[in-house]
């Protein structure tokens, strides 16, 4: 089937999510009241609190949510065929994602638009806020973690991609210098920047950096020796001033954003390629991990990301100009990130070659799981081929696209595991690490390093323990978005409306989380790999209490309707 | 757009927006993640540009307008909305290019498609002064229209 049908058939089917799911969300579940005012008139300072335009709070909410890890699950999950992740794909996004994206938003516009951790104490109870930050550190610990292994794949696979993605760095710096020193248009000196980063892509096919050779003579793996560097990188990056890397890099990677989604959909309507991938993928090697429960951890962000509400909880509940708006800016934000993870679909089972090709790169999960990116990454080059870009160029391309937005994830990621070590340290008396910025960012990035060289007893060589990290990532985004989902659907019922759009997903993704985790741990136990038994656990803890606040949380909500209902209160 | 006229305030907001959705969100003091000192400089744009917005909103409440507050990096936005203004005004290509160039700036401040202020925010008042005219002027050309 050609690939641009699906494209079609799912730009129906989230047009139908939007116009008639997301219309009895916004008036039967989440009553969205147009006169009722926001926190951003309430509260307007100019500052924080700004009614704004839809269009523009779009711009701003899509722009923020979409990342790399909508690409690499979907990429991994074409390994059960390209049926099962579409329709978790579309599936998710509809009744998932947007319920949760856009859910989140309302809650916190209807509660001063305080962000997700807080309404979670406030919601829920104050014990579920440490939930909460323990998930989140686990999340940040194993998104750094796959990131890394991510990007040292796709240098490996493309040595081409070395010197554009180190070129950009200090032209990062430089255009950030020049915009804020000389106050100058950002416009122009961001544009230059990303010809030049392309321009740079010339440079790098003609002098491709393979350490290979190095690697070899110090005893190591390339990949190895990558991910090493990659957490030194890391580690000085996020201590810079985030206006000399970190923003300047936001400009580019935004262009680069809505560059790469014109090469996918273009290319993909200009060459007309075919879908060679299976639709259901019946050729699975013996031990492979199946597809229910695993596929629902492995596309996470794409189908639903917990950290979306965060998003939507932090600056656009400050910015809503009225209640009915967030509906467009939510509900199709969530939309907007389907649509990357339809991409790196569409780019892993019809950009990749042969039915023959498509089998040799998914011959078995390890395989799968390891070059899923670098699937991605040749996909997105056939398709900008079609466009008529060298093939050489275009995958370089793609593979810089990917790294811009893994590495700035990476350096936000150990910044923000900084933060909360030394939280922990704090609540824990650990002055010296508190403190110690140093000591802090050391933990923040040798943690998540050891578990990106783990090789790992199940995981093959292919992608070290990739395929069964990314899992465990997915399982914390679950988790997050789970607690999100939670508190959405006690504010739902509290306010005496039906929270069954809230507790189907949430019941769902805690079902396939909890389930997926049990049947690793015993996998794991079983081959004595003891660290991913006991990261397992872990999870598997966070999850089972997440499901205990829960379940509390909406007894407690129906004991107190319930009580109003009769009219007495509680003793 | 309803109003008749548009005035866009151009600043960053104190938070990461590239690839922050699913794994990340740098922000500044009032963000879940984040402190306050990430994003002090961030911070204090922020609130000179707001008492720009407090005195445009205090003393043009007669004037039929939109304020906006935009991000730079929002540029899916800024860009075909600043295109669109200052063709709407009647600009020439290089008219238009020139209020493109010096409007997707780290500060600036646009009336109907010119940018009045470019890499600095200016003081209230100054900017009040300045937006006053610019307003105007434009009721004269679209009575002239």
């Amino acid at each position: 089937m050609p690939a641009i049908v699906i494209a079609v058939l799912v730009a129906v089917a989230f047009f139908f999510g939007y116009k008639y799911y997301s219309k009895y969300l916004a008036e039967k579940v989440y009553a969205l009241d147009k006169s009722k005012p926001t926190p951003a008139h309430e509260f307007e300072d100019g500052v924080d609190y700004v009614p704004t335009n839809k269009h523009v709070l779009f711009g701003h909410h899509f722009t923020s949510v979409a990342g790399a890890a909508p690409i690499v699950g979907p990429a991994i999950a074409v390994f059960w065929g390209w049926v099962p992740a579409l329709v978790w794909v579309v599936l998710g996004t509809i009744f998932a994602a947007g319920v949760h994206d856009f859910g989140a938003l309302v809650v916190s516009v209807r509660n001063k638009a305080q962000n997700i951790g807080t309404l979670t104490a406030t919601v829920i109870n104050a014990r579920s806020r440490t939930l909460f930050l323990l998930i989140i550190f686990f999340l940040l610990t194993l998104v750094n973690a796959v990131f890394a292994v991510v990007i040292a794949i796709l240098f490996e696979a493309n040595p081409g991609a070395v010197i554009p993605i180190f070129f950009e760095i200090p032209m990062a710096i430089f255009i950030g210098q020049y915009i804020y020193r000389t106050r100058t248009s950002a416009l122009v000196p961001s544009i230059i920047g990303v010809v030049l980063l392309y321009l740079s892509i010339l440079v790098g096919q003609a002098l491709p950096i393979d350490i290979a050779p190095l690697a070899a003579a110090m005893g190591l793996e390339a990949r190895t020796l990558w991910i090493v560097v990659l957490f030194v990188y890391t580690f000085f990056a996020s201590r810079l001033p985030v206006w000399l890397l970190l923003q300047p890099r936001d400009y580019i990677n935004s262009h680069q954003l809505f560059i790469a989604l014109a090469v996918i959909f273009l290319g993909i309507l200009v060459g007309w390629d075919k879908i060679v991938a299976p639709a259901f993928n019946t050729n699975l090697p013996e031990g492979s991990p199946f597809w229910f429960p695993f596929l629902f951890i492995t596309i996470a962000c794409g189908a639903i990301s917990g950290f979306h509400s965060l998003v939507s909880s932090g600056t656009t509940s400050k910015q809503l100009d009225n209640e009915e708006d967030a509906r467009y800016v939510g509900y199709f934000g969530a939309v907007g990130e389907g649509s990357l993870a339809l991409g790196s679909i569409l780019a892993c089972t019809a950009g990749v070659g042969a039915y023959a090709a498509w089998q040799e790169k998914y011959v078995d999960f390890p395989t799968a799981s390891g070059g899923a990116v670098g699937n991605f990454v040749a996909g997105v080059g056939h398709f900008a081929n079609n466009l008529g870009v060298p093939l050489g160029l275009a995958t370089i391309f793609a593979a810089v696209v990917v790294i811009s937005f893994a590495a700035t994830t990476m350096d936000t990621g150990v910044r923000l595991q900084r933060y909360i070590v030394q939280e922990i340290a704090e609540i824990a008396h650990i002055t010296p690490l508190a403190r110690n910025i140093t000591i802090a960012t050391a933990i923040a990035v040798i943690v998540p390093m050891g578990l990106a060289l783990y090789p790992g007893k199940a995981g093959g060589d292919a992608g070290f323990a990739f395929g069964y990290l990314w899992q465990l990532f997915g399982t914390t985004n679950q988790l997050t978005a789970g607690l999100a989902l939670a508190v959405i659907a006690v504010w739902v019922f509290t306010n005496n409306r039906n929270p069954l759009a809230q507790i189907i997903p949430l019941t769902f993704l805690l079902a396939m989380t909890t389930w997926a985790l049990f049947i690793n741990l015993g996998k794991f136990y079983s081959e004595g790999d003891w660290l991913l038994t006991v990261l397992n656990a872990i999870i598997f803890i966070l999850a089972v209490w997440l499901i205990i606040e829960a379940i509390g949380a909406m007894n407690r909500a129906r004991g107190e309707r319930d009580r109003t209902r009769r009219g007495t209160t509680p003793r | 757009m309803n109003a008749t006229h548009r005035i866009i305030l151009v600043r960053e907001w104190d938070a990461q927006v590239s690839a922050s959705g699913c794994c990340g969100r740098l922000g500044g003091e009032n963000t879940e993640l984040g402190d306050k000192d990430t994003f002090a400089q961030n911070r204090r744009e922020m609130e000179a540009m707001g008492e720009v917005y407090r005195a445009l909103k205090a003393e043009l409440v007669d004037v039929d307008m939109e304020i906006t507050v935009v991000d730079p990096r929002n540029m899916i936005w800024l860009v075909p909305t600043l295109l669109k203004d200052s063709r709407k005004r009647g600009l020439g290509i290089g008219g238009i290019w020139s209020q493109l160039r010096r409007g997707v700036s780290y500060n600036a401040i646009i009336v109907d498609g010119k940018t009045l202020f470019s890499g600095r925010i200016p003081t209230a008042e100054v900017a009040l002064e300045a937006v006053k005219r610019e307003l105007d002027l434009r009721e004269s050309e679209l009575a002239v229209v």
